[in-house]
């Protein structure tokens, strides 16, 4: 395999490995989001909880989840452990209290506005949610993006959980790790270069999606 | 007052060298290196040794774009390379020992009595292709990985893209926990292999293949020839002193208390023979 | 219609404050009432409670003499449905006015909503704004849309929390207008409003509530 080759193979998994944990990550992060966005006492303790847990290292859940999907950890039997499934298991964690805070954000203004309006309106719970998660579609994307970037920037995870497994689990940010422990700082650069423009290019995309879908 | 207090430190405080020093994380993670610093520490009082540890490859590229005094690694191939061009210069050998072939205690290849390296390689080779053994490698161009390379060429095979060989892309010890969760064999250093084994972090693998030239590992020190000033004349010292009667001595017993055995052996007393060993490793893998 | 309220208690999830405070009060089809006081007396709160939005923490709230809160969710809701808050500051969705307008009509699943809302649209004299997107809105015009929407469900009891705020002369005359039509069609109205407005007297009021500090005093 060319070097060529070889960087789009690990392009591709990156893409695919983070953006499957995102997704993943959203079918849970936005429905608790939305649970979240109300006031409420026990609401705002597990809502400080994500915040503070925003920040985790991800060495740190490497780790923790290592100990889980070890041969001789408690979920051992699932064989998890250096596989791409198991990398993306973790970024999706990783990613979910990023996720929830800041939809919860954007979720919290549209239930006191477009939720209450559809209700006042005459809307059941359903249509009222509808409504609200619809309006709110553009900050929930961003997100969600935040999240991907997150996911798709991440080491620890990749590393601990992924083993960086030539032709299995390398992900950009384990092979610019190898590079620099290597003392191949271009390569390191190039393959850098790549994470940021797939960043960019996603949240950009994105923008481009909601001006299509109009105001 | 800043600037006034500043002027104070600057005046009171004796002028401390600081030398940096960029090593491979195997060697660091033995402890040798801060030990032997401290003892030259205890005698001179204006020098304190800073440890960068790194892959073999960074350690070098380190010392390439100068951000380094001097460095202290075991990968005769990629020393030779940078001693010609010129970027680090004095080579010294200063300990060496022995690359292990580890794996499961049950050891499905079969190594164990291995007449060579090359044969266990064959026949773990053997094993992978029955699908019965894995392999996990370095892959990262270290100077372990580099030595695992030579041993698949004396052995006549290249185990490269097989399904049982994969390559992990990591450290010594991750590479360990590795093969250890995977039932898989491994070539590895002495030291990594056995402190893992102490913190209870392997409980399958084994040594299964020791000694023998194939398997000696090298360890040298150099001075970065664009490092000048004091820092430099510690940075020679220290090697001397690596390399000299004391700092041999601490080499030879390095590690009994903790593991019931020295991690390494002195280099002084086999010296001439130990360079010509060097030599056909740095000529022979080019 | 008739919705009462008896000794009703309010206060907002995770505040231990009250914002209403033992209110009576009862509104009905065909009558305009007033609700007055300084801002953040509770006026908005008690609206939200009328339009069956809040529940209150203690007291209770009768819809044609039912006890609204204990009722089972379909009927709660077809209840609900026969009266319509409209915010003070207009809430809008994107997409064009019409489509707004119709919002009301299509969650109810009313066949023809768009035609429905057009109608409205020209029967208050806005026809001119349906095909403006919401952004494209002054203050005044976003304002008279969301009560548009609201008109569009024909409700039994409207619910307008100060209406006059964003429009100028002509455009609160307009609303007047409206509301007199409404008024003679028998749907019941609540206004609130911070300061008394000649305007609103015009419309034939019938009562006025004032409000301070989350309780109720008839005028």
């Amino acid at each position: 395999m060319s070097i060529v080759e070889e960087v789009l193979e690990i392009t591709l998994r990156s893409l695919a490995v983070s953006g499957t944990a995102t997704l993943l990550a959203s079918t849970w992060s936005v429905p608790l989001a939305y649970i979240l966005a109300k006031p409420g006492r026990l609401r705002g303790l597990i809502a400080s909880i994500l915040e503070a847990l925003v920040g985790i290292p991800t060495v740190l859940l490497g780790l923790a989840l290592y100990m889980l999907f070890s041969r001789s950890g408690v979920l051992g039997f699932l064989h998890l452990l250096y596989t791409a499934k198991a990398i993306v298991v973790g970024q999706a964690i990783l990613v979910t209290p990023l996720i929830t805070v800041t939809a919860c954000r954007v979720l919290k203004s549209a239930r006191e506005s477009f939720e209450e309006m559809a209700l006042a309106l005459g809307a059941d719970d359903l249509q009222a949610m509808a409504i609200a998660l619809r309006e709110s579609l553009p900050g929930v994307a961003s997100s969600v993006v935040m999240g991907f970037s997150r996911a798709v920037g991440e080491l620890g995870i990749a590393l601990m959980l992924g083993g960086n497994i030539r032709g299995a689990t390398r992900v950009l940010t384990t092979a610019i790790a190898l590079s620099v422990s290597m003392g191949e700082y271009d390569l390191a650069l190039y393959l850098g270069a790549i994470l940021v423009a797939i960043s960019v290019l996603v949240s950009v995309t994105v923008k481009l999606l909601e001006e299509v879908q109009g105001p | 007052m800043i600037a006034l207090g500043l002027t104070a430190y600057w005046m009171f405080t004796p002028h401390v060298v600081r030398v940096r020093i960029s090593t491979t994380t195997s060697l660091y993670q033995t402890g040798l290196l801060d030990r032997l610093a401290e003892r030259f520490e205890e005698k001179h009082h204006h020098v304190t040794f800073e440890f960068i540890a790194v892959g073999t490859g960074r350690a070098l590229k380190l010392a390439e774009r100068g951000d380094v005094c001097a460095v202290f690694v075991h990968a005769p191939r990629l020393e030779e390379a940078y001693v010609e061009r010129g970027v680090i210069v004095g080579g010294r050998i200063f300990a060496y020992n022995y690359f292990v072939i580890v794996g499961p205690s049950s050891d499905p290849a079969g190594i164990r009595g291995s007449e060579s390296a090359a044969e266990a390689f064959r026949r773990i080779y053997r094993a992978g292709e029955g699908g019965r053994a894995l392999f996990v490698s370095r892959g990262d161009n270290s100077g372990t990985h580099v030595r695992e390379l030579s041993i698949w060429r004396l052995a006549g095979l290249d185990p490269q893209g097989r399904p049982w060989y994969k390559e992990a892309g990591q450290g010594m010890a991750e590479t360990l926990v590795m093969a250890d969760e995977m039932m898989a064999y491994t070539l590895s250093d002495i030291s990594t292999f056995l402190s893992l084994k102490e913190k209870g972090r392997l409980t399958n693998l084994e040594v299964l293949y020791s000694g023998g030239e194939e398997l000696i590992n090298i360890y040298s020190a150099y001075v970065v020839e664009s490092c000048g000033g004091a820092e430099r004349m510690y940075a020679e010292e220290f090697i001397e002193f690596a390399a000299g009667p004391e700092g041999q001595e601490i080499v030879a017993s390095y590690g009994e208390e903790e593991f019931g055995r020295p991690l390494f052996s002195p280099a002084a007393s086999r010296l001439q023979e130990l360079k010509a060993l060097w030599e056909k490793l740095a000529g022979a893998q080019g | 219609m008739i919705i009462e309220l008896k000794g009703v208690w309010f206060a907002y999830p995770g505040s231990r404050r009250y914002a209403l405070r033992g209110v009576h009060m009862r509104v009905e089809g065909g009558r305009v009432v007033m609700i007055e006081g300084p801002n953040g007396a509770g006026k908005t709160t008690l609206l939200k409670v009328l339009a069956l939005l809040y529940r209150p923490v203690k007291g209770a709230v009768l819809v044609n003499g039912d006890d609204y809160w204990s009722l089972d969710p379909r009927t709660q809701l077809s209840l609900r449905r026969r009266v319509v808050y409209v915010h003070e500051r207009p809430i809008l969705l994107r997409g064009s006015v019409l489509e707004n307008v119709a919002l009301g009509l299509k969650l109810r699943g009313v066949p023809g909503a768009i035609s429905g809302a057009l109608e409205t649209l020209r029967a208050m004299g806005l026809e001119y704004l349906a095909e403006r997107k919401w952004r494209e809105l002054s203050a005044g015009e976003a304002q008279l849309v969301s009560i548009a929407r609201a008109v569009a469900v024909q409700p039994e009891l409207l619910l307008l929390d100060e209406p006059m705020a964003h429009l100028d002369e002509d455009r609160r005359e307009l609303l007047v207008e409206i509301l007199r039509e409404l008024k003679s069609r028998g749907v019941g109205i609540v206004v609130a409003s911070h300061w008394p407005q000649d305007e609103l007297l015009r419309i034939g009021i019938d009562r006025v509530v004032r409000v301070v500090g989350g309780e109720v005093r008839a005028l």
